[in-house]
């Protein structure tokens, strides 16, 4: 046995302690979506206007590391997707939603400045920004922004942005958002 | 022309349900929308809608019953509003409808974000509660 895999396991889990109902790595297909979205469902049942806004950022978030991780699985019908990690806690007042995927560090700059530019807006000017970025013509990325957009909308508060290196080519993009209960 | 039906899912595929109908004029979108190729799926909508508004000519009624759907399903929205919009102006007789359900717990951002429809497309969206 790998006793030090095993002691890893077992921080991993201490870390995460008692408050993180849910917490997930791998390849985030359209079957992942469904099982940890119903999942989502049954946890937040005694917390329903928090529970349909958890439901709508983890959408948003997931097919963002679906789409858009630098991480790539190949699954059986030979698909290509995204890998990342998700994770919520919960605290006695609201809930955090992470998430956290490799991105290519030449793309980082992008995904920081528009972060930016949604914490800086109130919601008047958010709901104006979404309107212009969602007339731009499709791009490869643009689609990413929006969805962080309306994740800014629906939580009503900042995202909480992360970046950090891991080697010469990738960083690690993580993101954490609260919702009220 | 060729009614359009497609029974929605929400198991693995997560689209709507889709009733047009080429003799009533009548066309509903309903259930949730948050598939993953949106551009596939929403094509041959717009095709129908395209083809209704050029040849058929007759009214049309867009009828909105989605309790879900994601920011690229939005955008689908958006583009088939665009097309009702082209034919109102060019004097085709389009109502649409959305209904919504008051007991939602988030219904202002759902007001909202057909607000922000209206204002984009500049079509008139009739709020109609269940």
């Amino acid at each position: 046995m790998d006793n030090q895999l095993n002691s890893n396991i077992l921080d991993l889990y201490r870390t995460l302690g008692n408050n993180t109902p849910l917490s997930y790595k791998g390849p985030i297909d359209d079957h992942i979506l469904q099982v940890i979205g119903t999942y989502i469902g049954g946890l937040l049942k005694h917390s329903p206007k928090a529970g349909k806004k958890v439901f709508k950022i983890f959408i948003e978030l997931a097919q963002n590391i679906s789409y858009y991780s630098a991480e790539r699985s190949k699954l059986s019908n030979n698909k290509d997707i995204g890998t990342g990690m998700v994770l919520i806690s919960e605290q006695a007042e609201y809930y955090t939603f992470m998430t956290g995927n490799l991105v290519k560090t030449d793309d980082i700059i992008t995904i920081i400045e528009k972060s930016e530019v949604i914490n800086s807006l109130d919601r008047e000017e958010l709901r104006q920004y979404k309107r212009e970025q969602r007339k731009l013509p499709p791009g490869k990325k643009g689609g990413a922004h929006i969805g962080l957009i309306q994740v800014a909308l629906t939580s009503s508060n900042p995202l909480d942005i992360e970046v950090n290196p891991v080697d010469d080519e990738h960083s690690f993009f993580s993101i954490a958002v609260k919702i009220d209960k | 022309m060729e009614n359009i039906h497609i029974e929605g899912k929400h198991g693995v595929n997560f689209i709507p349900t889709v009733d047009f109908n080429a003799e009533t004029g009548v066309c509903e979108l309903a259930g949730e929308s948050y598939l993953e190729d949106t551009i596939e799926f929403y094509t041959p909508l717009y095709d129908w809608l395209k083809q209704y508004t050029t040849e058929v000519k007759k009214p049309l009624v867009f009828n909105f019953r989605l309790r879900y759907f994601n920011t690229s399903s939005s955008k689908c929205i958006i583009d088939i509003l665009n097309i009702l919009k082209r034919y109102e102006t060019a004097g085709g007789d389009v109502t649409v409808n959305w209904y919504y359900d008051a007991e939602e717990e988030d219904i202002e951002d759902e007001l909202e974000e057909i607000e922000d429809f209206m204002i984009e497309t500049n079509i008139k969206i009739n709020l109609v509660p269940n």
